[in-house]
């Protein structure tokens, strides 16, 4: 058997249904091999979208994704994405091709040196110099992609070792991957704390998802009764709608959720890491908080904020283990309660146009249980963040640490892949769509029935509403006036589109993304000068949050 | 600003060194010294290096301690006495 088809028939043993990639000269053996596969390839029509999507299917499914491509440019381009599945802890395992070894070193055709390239960026890396390290490299790298906190694994394979003839067996079982017992006394002291404390806040990351402790994380809730505010990855771990939930924290956090963090005198930190996106000037955050962090990570307990009470291990077990009674304090409850109240969101939008966080509430409203939403990054980004609903929190999908434009479309198709019954939307924007847009040619070659919302500001209108608020209005290169007719690019692949107007066609717009059955884009043609509310500033505290002061 | 010495354990595996020294430099901090040398069976490199920086040492430990290649990382006091952890 070659190495190229042993590669294959370990994926096969992995569990891996899909490849995303691109083929070329140093990865031929492998999708040579793919032709006997019951795996089914994504053939994308960038490199950057492959590693994108694997991440989008990863991070809907809990699964390792995979993608594929050759050497040189074909593994460069996969860089932005594997980048954005480390930044993010998405398990994803990326196969490049490399020259063969004896031409390695020599600046050959397509060379290049991914595994040093990767190597800030990846959980680990392998380069596959001799044959009979095969079966062991590609056990160990999805044991690692997915183990403890999960990350992103590159297998980088010379052709020749693609060619290669060998007895290859199947290393080992999948083993299961180790995770690490928290600490009893750590969570005695943890229990403690929550005891003693009068306003406590639940701060929830994106870890509770990652380690599927999204029941546990729950019940912790429910015996305590304490507030819950959450990270953008951290949305869904607790169903948005519910009455303890006061919404995102940070940036573009709510005003509850901000009051509250900083009122609090225990944060209970579960799977988060104290982003500065979360909490705004570190020095002035929560600053009145002792805090308890709990991680899969020992890295990142006390990395930027030291914890009265580290509890290091699996989120699962640790919050089974932290048992205590329910918070002893409806006064702060009803002052958070309050908060949330009084700073609901007001949707009466003054301009005369179509109001996104309007539009985006009302699709929330009206879209099955089930759906998936992939946006892209800006300020649809955070507008989905704030106005749609979520019970799980893998039914967003948002590039959070890399805030990688043109991470929507990919995700969505990777997410579609694996629940082709499920409805999937990506919410995006001008800028961000134009980053991957040939990924449209992908949606019609596998006709999956991704609904894109395309908010047209013409312009980049994050990078616009800082340059407005920060900048002195000084604008500088934000203007896409000269963006192509979107509709008409779709329609040119071979996806409907409509184009919306007006605040009376909302629902007339919502009807016919919803109801059409394979893929759609809806382009939404939005107010240029329209800003995300609240947000803090540069160098300011959550508490310093500015409001709705122009529009 | 403080200086660490660090002895560590390396799985001598390609690139091993190399992610040492990348995850030093890219969580900033300065390298002040590092030696290394193969393990007599050729399976692990000894590697002792000094740092200094005004970051937290400890975080700097564990993220060290992460690296899949790093089996054991011992911090040095000035002392030249050691804390061993378990690591990779």
């Amino acid at each position: 058997m070659k190495g190229a088809q042993f590669l294959v028939k370990a994926l096969e043993h992995e569990g891996v249904e899909f490849i995303f990639g691109y083929p070329g000269g140093a990865i031929m053996p492998v999708y040579d091999a793919l032709l006997d596969s019951r795996i089914k390839h994504i053939l994308v029509r960038h490199e950057q979208a492959a590693a994108l999507a694997a991440d989008g299917y990863a991070r809907a499914t809990g699964k390792v994704g995979v993608c594929m491509a050759t050497s040189g440019p074909g593994a460069t381009n996969l860089v932005t994405g594997i980048a954005n599945a480390y930044m993010d802890s998405i398990p994803v395992v990326a196969i490049t091709g490399q020259v063969a070894t004896p031409l390695m070193g020599t600046d050959a055709f397509q060379e290049v040196d991914i595994f040093g390239i990767t190597l800030p960026v990846v959980k680990h890396s392998f380069l596959v110099d001799e044959a009979k390290d095969l079966p062991r490299v590609v056990h160990e790298a999805f044991r690692i992609a997915k183990s403890g906190r999960p990350g992103p694994v590159l297998i980088d394979l010379p052709k020749d070792i693609g060619n290669a003839e060998a007895d290859f067996q199947i290393y080992g079982n999948e083993a299961e991957p180790s995770s690490t017992e928290p600490d009893r006394e750590a969570i005695a002291r943890a229990a403690r704390l929550i005891g003693e404390a009068h306003r406590p806040v639940i701060y929830a990351g994106g870890g509770i998802g990652m380690a599927e402790a999204v029941n546990e994380f729950r019940a912790f809730v429910e015996a305590t009764r304490i507030p819950v505010i959450s990270t953008l990855k951290g949305i869904g771990a607790i169903p948005t709608n519910h009455p303890l939930f006061l919404g995102m924290m940070g940036m573009h956090g709510t005003k509850a959720s901000n009051h509250a963090v900083q009122a609090c005198d225990l944060l209970i930190c579960i799977g988060a890491r104290f982003d500065d996106r979360a909490t705004g000037r570190l020095a002035g955050f929560a600053t009145g908080a002792r805090v308890i962090h709990m991680d899969a990570d020992a890295s990142e307990v006390g990395k930027l904020r030291s914890a009265d009470a580290p509890i290091i291990g699996d989120l699962k077990k640790t919050l089974r283990a932290l048992t205590t009674n329910s918070l002893d304090g409806d006064a702060w409850r009803h002052q958070c309660l309050s908060w949330k109240q009084a700073h609901a969101w007001d949707y009466n939008a003054p301009a005369p146009g179509i109001y996104a966080p309007w539009f985006l509430k009302r699709l929330a409203q009206r879209s099955p249980e089930n759906v998936i939403v992939a946006c892209d990054v800006g300020q649809h980004q955070m507008w989905v963040a704030q106005h749609f609903d979520f019970a799980r929190p893998e039914q967003h999908l948002s590039s959070g640490g890399l805030g990688t434009m043109g991470f929507g479309l990919p995700a969505a198709i990777g997410a579609q892949l694996a629940y082709p019954n499920a409805t999937v939307i990506n919410v995006s924007g001008d800028g961000s769509m134009m980053m991957n847009l040939q990924e449209l040619a992908t949606l019609r070659r596998y006709d999956l029935p991704v609904k894109i919302v395309l908010f047209d500001n013409r312009a980049l209108g994050m990078v616009r509403q800082w340059q407005e608020l920060f900048h002195s209005e000084r604008y500088s290169e934000v203007d896409l006036s000269d963006n192509p007719d979107f509709s008409r690019v779709a329609e040119s692949m071979g996806i409907p589109a409509f184009r919306v107007e007006s605040k009376e066609h909302i629902e007339d717009a919502i009807d016919n993304l919803l109801a059409t059955r394979g893929p759609v884009m809806a382009h939404v043609v939005i107010d240029q000068m329209a800003n995300v509310w609240p947000i803090v500033g540069p160098g300011k505290t959550n508490s310093e949050m500015l409001d709705r002061v122009a529009s | 600003m403080s200086t660490l010495t660090l002895q560590l354990r390396v799985k001598n595996e390609e690139g091993a060194l190399l992610r040492v020294l990348s995850m030093t430099r890219r969580r900033r901090f300065d390298l002040l010294s590092v030696n290394a040398d193969s393990s007599a069976d050729g399976r692990f490199m000894d590697v002792r290096m000094t740092v200094k920086a005004e970051r937290s040492a400890p975080a700097f430990v564990r993220q060290i301690e992460k690296l899949e290649d790093v089996t054991q990382v011992e911090v040095l006091d000035s002392a030249g006495e050691s804390s061993a952890h378990a690591a990779g």
